[in-house]
């Protein structure tokens, strides 16, 4: 196996362009356990720690965040300025396995993986971000709704890799939240629920709600945010919305709990996040 | 073949070797440095938990080409002068090892978050340590240790 270290994405990209079988190397907390099982046998490793622009956090001219790909998890919850709405990402991160793996992975690695049981997915849905992707022909941004295209598939084309993740500005008073509920702390979800709230003298006025582990993508239901704006989050509202979430859910029985279990934690989860962020009566 | 160098418990060290070979591997096997443990090479035990840069990771899922150049301790690092390093001393003191097997992990993982976290809470101390996973399951002296170096230090 081949191993490079460019310094640039520019001959990161052309390095993947030139060897169809060769693959991008950001933290190895997924890459490396594979390579240890034998599930995967890379012509090459391009690893992506030498590239400077993918460790950077920039703020945007719209008032966001850019985070380059190859921000550690650890990094990202530590970041004081993932705070308002954008602190369901750090709150996510926070909560992803445990401290020497927070160290290791990336989000970019997270990102590009597209397992609907890690975190930070349904995190970037409810933010509203936009995942920033860089291949032979150029750079294209795709929201992060569109992005997670099913079980570790995303519209990640040969070739292309996630630069960075942008976070809008969120609403003025918006909070965010990641619930998750794991059997023991570390462990992966088996289900989440990641809240961008924003509440007017008592009525929600913002909300964008994503489900973690409840199919092979983050859910995110448009109705259900529908029937919560407006509200003052009251019981039947938000059972009405947990209705409409648990119907469009597609959870897998694993031994993180049954399929069942699953979609029963949909109003419990939603409730609670709610609450945390902010919404409690 | 690759060839690098690893600054290892304060010593520089030249290797060669292939670029799927972990730094866990890289460590047992080329530099016989067996104190780190590997149980699972898959990120999940902790057996395996290294400083690198001063942050725990596990060496299992790092390949050592990938860590050129920089600087790791392992447990065989902690104590000076041949002299247990107060956290080593801690867990013999506090009862904390049964088959040890786990302990390396555990040691390094708490060593550095005690770095970091000199006044912890037991919640706290468990959390830090919830990537270390102990077969013969003695985890309240593990915390106890944990306090107790910690009061060690702060006396
Ligand atoms: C024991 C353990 C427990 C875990 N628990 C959780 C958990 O509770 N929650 C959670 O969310 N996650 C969890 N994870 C996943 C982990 O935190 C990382 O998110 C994940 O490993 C991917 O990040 P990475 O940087 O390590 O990627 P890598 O392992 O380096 O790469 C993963 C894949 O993505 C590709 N890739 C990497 N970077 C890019 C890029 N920029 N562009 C395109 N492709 C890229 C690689 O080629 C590879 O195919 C766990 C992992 C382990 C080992
Ligand atoms: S051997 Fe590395 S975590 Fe188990
Ligand atoms: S002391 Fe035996 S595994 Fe922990």
């Amino acid at each position: 196996m081949e191993f490079h270290q460019p310094t640039t994405l520019d001959d990161a990209l052309t390095l993947l362009a030139a060897d169809p079988e060769a693959l991008p190397l950001a933290g190895g907390a997924t890459l490396v356990a594979m390579l240890n099982a034998e599930l995967i046998e890379p012509s090459a490793l391009v690893s992506l720690g030498g590239i400077c622009e993918l460790h950077t956090i920039e703020a945007t001219p719209e008032g966001g965040l850019r985070l380059g790909a190859m921000l550690s998890h650890a990094t990202l919850a530590s970041e004081a300025r993932l705070t308002g709405g954008n602190a369901v990402m750090r709150q996510a991160a926070a909560q992803i396995a445990h401290p020497a793996v927070r160290n290791i992975g990336t989000l970019g690695g997270a990102v590009a993986h597209g397992d609907p049981s890690s975190d930070l997915p349904a995190a970037l849905v409810a933010a509203d971000a936009v995942i920033e992707v860089a291949g032979p022909s150029g750079r294209r941004s795709i929201a992060a709704e569109g992005f997670f295209e099913d079980y570790l598939t995303t519209a990640l084309e040969e070739g292309e890799m996630v630069a960075a993740v942008i976070l809008p500005p969120q609403p003025e008073s918006a909070v965010g939240h990641y619930e998750k509920f794991a059997r023991v702390h570390g462990d992966y979800a088996t289900l989440s629920v990641a809240v961008v709230l924003a509440m007017a003298s008592g009525k929600c006025s913002h909300v964008r709600i994503a489900l973690g582990a409840a199919g092979a993508t983050p859910v995110r239901v448009v109705a259900a945010e529908a029937r919560l704006i407006g509200s003052s989050l009251d019981a039947g509202a938000i059972s009405e919305a947990a209705a409409l979430l648990t119907a469009a859910s597609d959870p897998v029985d694993d031994v993180r709990g049954s399929a069942d279990y699953r979609l029963m934690l949909v109003p419990r989860l939603l409730t609670r996040a709610l609450a945390a962020a902010g919404g409690a009566p | 073949m690759i060839n690098i160098t690893l600054k290892v418990n304060g010593e520089e060290r030249a290797l060669s070797l292939p670029a799927t070979r972990t730094l866990l591997a890289a460590l047992r096997n080329d530099m016989k440095l067996t104190g780190s443990k590997n149980a699972c090479n898959q990120g999940v035990c902790g057996a395996c938990t290294v400083l690198l840069d001063g942050v725990p990771v596990n060496a299992c899922l790092v390949l050592a080409a990938n860590v050129a150049g920089r600087e790791i301790v392992t447990i065989e690092g902690l104590g000076e002068g041949g002299k247990l390093s107060p956290m080593q001393q801690a867990f013999v003191d506090a009862g904390a090892i049964q088959c040890g097997f786990c302990m390396s992990g555990m040691i390094v993982s708490a060593t550095a978050f005690l770095a970091e976290n000199p006044k912890p809470s037991r919640k706290e101390i468990r959390q830090a340590l919830s990537g270390n996973l102990c077969r013969c399951s003695g985890y309240v002296r593990v915390i106890d240790a944990v306090e107790l170096a910690a009061g060690r230090s702060g006396a």
